[in-house]
């Protein structure tokens, strides 16, 4: 095993150690037993088929937002982006569906999901264009262009889309629902968890495969670690750049198959819950591995659903502030390792 | 409708608006004028805004729970600082981290103390200057001591930025640390210093909002603080032209509150678009050029 591969284990495992630490401290100040916490979410999510069905569900939209934006941040493009990405996506994704059911029939999905992508993908053009022609960050810009994808998204439901008094669009028709995994597993009863789920494995292992075994990947990669250097040995940055970013933000778009093909049948304002803002901690507790985000994405999963579990001996919410304090101690305890294990500053 | 936006009633609005906005596009400012991007100003107005909350729902004494949410405030900034200054993480995931904690512990502790999701209990506001506002409408206004030290900060930061050592220094920081590092300036406790500052005028900022509606509840920042960065953008890093990007902001507010009111020609989503539309074109270069401090961003 290498030096590296090894600092990056460590690095994980103290972090999640260290986050843990802080958690339990945080619910001993409180007045609540952390053994007790735990051990109640842990029975909730694996004790029980439901549980587990509803923290795969929860981790499935995480896995696919985060190989997204893994292939932004492999370029070292912080796209901040993807919760408006993912709202403009999914919401484009459920009116095709809605309106061309009829006509269409099953090959609506492709259809839908294609436009979704395309959808996502060109509300990043405008960042990735600025980062490309006029230097702009794509931090900024994509924050900017959160707020735009949200108030628009909201303008044209309220306005034109929306089913009466409500923020959700018309259900899509019923055959062109994704199975459930409850269908095939009696274990999984009741629980929302889809056939979305392996898709956003199968993705995710592609992305890898993507990464680091084709040569699209070896160019996302060298620019992300050195765009000069890239350039020099004849990598089109510009076109790396802006390639990546537009499929990155295309690749959000697909959170919707998960909520509309799989769960509700609509677009619903609000679905989202920061899950674009989730999956950048998820990404990069992952180090932009795919392979790992599956398993953060995983974790982050169990949290989500296990802080329902937990809800009525602690705020569901003491959830949101360890994923927090994870995404803070991976990034501490990985730049501590970095400076005394690999010695490289 | 028309005499609607031109009343004195109007105007007191948008000058109250602009307070919550030009602390925070402040804070950002000197933050970044000593080359550290915050872009968790939102966190900030969150857990400060909690915490005046919570203390005055505690204690009772405005004052003194001014003080204790600003204290709260610098002691996440203190963290941040010691993340991107000292171990030199990456910024823009630190602030994003920053805001997830900081809104995720505000959330989780509404719930825990008050069992709400959605908002505190009502309290008191933070008592005006005596007499001055008993004025009507004007009272509101210049007797509200957060709203005119937002107003003063307009020439203090000025000339604290441009006319002062301390400002040189800060600025040397931000735009060649190696160059302000030779000629025996501490880049690492300027940059902190920047942070500190940040940290101090964006709790002003979510105190004076939850002052003003008398409770914390939860979304009522509603991205002020990302505005806030965004008017520091189009201000170009200068008090006195961030002094009227904040100034439009608070227009555009005022009047999308005025619109919902009297009924609207133009849909509120529209207006609440507008800030971060104007910054991309400004941005894309539309409406003249804008350029950050040489090392904002690059930690050293």
């Amino acid at each position: 095993m290498s030096r590296k591969v090894k600092a990056n284990i460590i690095s994980i495992t103290v972090s999640l150690l260290v986050t843990i630490l802080l958690t339990s401290l945080l619910l001993t100040v409180i007045g609540r037993n952390p053994i007790q916490i735990y051990s109640m979410l842990a029975g909730e999510v694996f004790g029980t088929g439901y549980g587990f069905g509803q923290a795969l569900f929860k981790a499935t939209p995480l896995i696919i937002c985060g190989c997204g934006l893994a292939l932004c941040f492999q370029a070292s493009l912080f796209n901040i982006g993807a919760e408006g990405q993912l709202n403009v996506g999914a919401f484009v994704m459920s009116v095709i569906a809605y309106t061309f059911d009829d006509y269409l029939g099953l090959m609506v999905m492709p259809a839908a999901i294609a436009g979704g992508f395309a959808a996502s993908a060109l509300w990043g053009l405008i960042p990735a264009y600025l980062k490309i022609k006029r230097g702009v960050s794509e931090v900024i810009t994509t924050i900017m262009m959160n707020f735009i994808a949200l108030a628009l998204v909201n303008y044209l439901l309220i306005e034109f889309l929306a089913v009466k008094s409500t923020v959700r669009t018309e259900k899509i028709m019923e055959v062109a629902f994704i199975p459930k995994l409850s269908e095939y597993s009696s274990l999984f009863q009741g629980s929302s968890a889809n056939v979305t789920f392996f898709f956003a494995i199968l993705l995710a292992i592609l992305m890898y495969y993507v990464f680091y075994r084709t040569r699209f990947g070896y160019e996302i990669r060298s620019v992300g670690l050195n765009p000069v250097a890239s350039r020099y040995l004849g990598v089109r940055t510009n076109r790396v750049i802006l390639w990546s970013f537009l499929i990155g933000a295309g690749l959000t778009s697909f959170v919707g198959i998960n909520f509309i093909f799989g769960y509700k049948g609509y677009y619903e304002f609000g679905f989202s819950n920061n899950l674009g803002f989730t999956s950048i901690a998820v990404t990069l507790l992952a180090k932009n591995n795919p392979i790992g985000i599956i398993f953060t994405a995983l974790l982050f999963g169990v949290l989500d659903y296990g802080g329902l579990a937990v809800n009525t001996a602690v705020p569901k919410e003491i959830m949101l502030v360890f994923q927090a304090l994870v995404i803070l101690s991976i990034l501490a305890v990985d730049k501590t390792v970095k400076i005394y294990y690999l010695k490289e500053e | 409708m028309i005499e609607s936006i031109l009343s004195l009633t109007f105007l007191a609005q948008v000058l109250r608006m602009f307070t919550p906005y030009y602390l925070g596009a402040s804070a950002a400012n000197f933050s970044e004028r000593g080359g550290v991007i915050n872009i968790a100003i939102e966190g900030f107005k969150i857990i400060s805004a909690f915490s005046y909350a919570f203390f005055t729902l505690s204690f009772g004494n405005p004052f003194l729970s001014l003080i204790l949410s600003v204290i709260v405030s610098l002691l996440f900034s203190l963290l941040y600082a010691f993340l991107t200054i000292k171990l030199k993480i990456n910024q823009i995931v630190t602030g994003v981290g920053f805001n997830l904690l900081m809104a995720g512990t505000a959330k989780f502790l509404m719930m825990l103390v008050y069992q709400s999701s959605s908002n505190t209990p009502n309290f008191q506001q933070i008592p005006g200057l005596p007499f001055v506002s008993d004025i009507p409408v004007i009272g509101k206004v210049a007797g509200d001591y957060i709203i005119i030290t937002g107003f003063a900060l307009v020439f203090i930061s000025q000339y604290v930025l441009f006319r002062t050592r301390l400002g040189l220094r800060l600025r040397s920081v931000g735009e060649n640390p190696e160059a302000a590092e030779t000629l025996g300036v501490k880049v690492r406790l300027y940059k902190m210093y920047g942070v500190l500052v940040c940290g101090a005028l964006s709790a002003l900022g979510g105190i004076w909002l939850a002052s003003n509606q008398s409770s914390f509840s939860d979304g009522m920042i509603a991205g002020r603080g990302y505005i806030a960065i965004a008017a520091m953008i189009i201000g170009k890093w200068r008090p006195v032209n961030i002094f009227f990007a904040c100034l439009m902001f608070a227009f555009f507010e005022g009047l999308e509150i005025t619109l919902q009111i009297s009924g609207s020609f133009l849909p509120s989503q529209i207006i609440q678009m507008l800030p971060y539309l104007i910054t991309i074109l400004v941005l894309i270069g539309f409406i003249g050029k804008t350029k950050p401090p040489a090392a904002d961003g690059i930690p050293y």
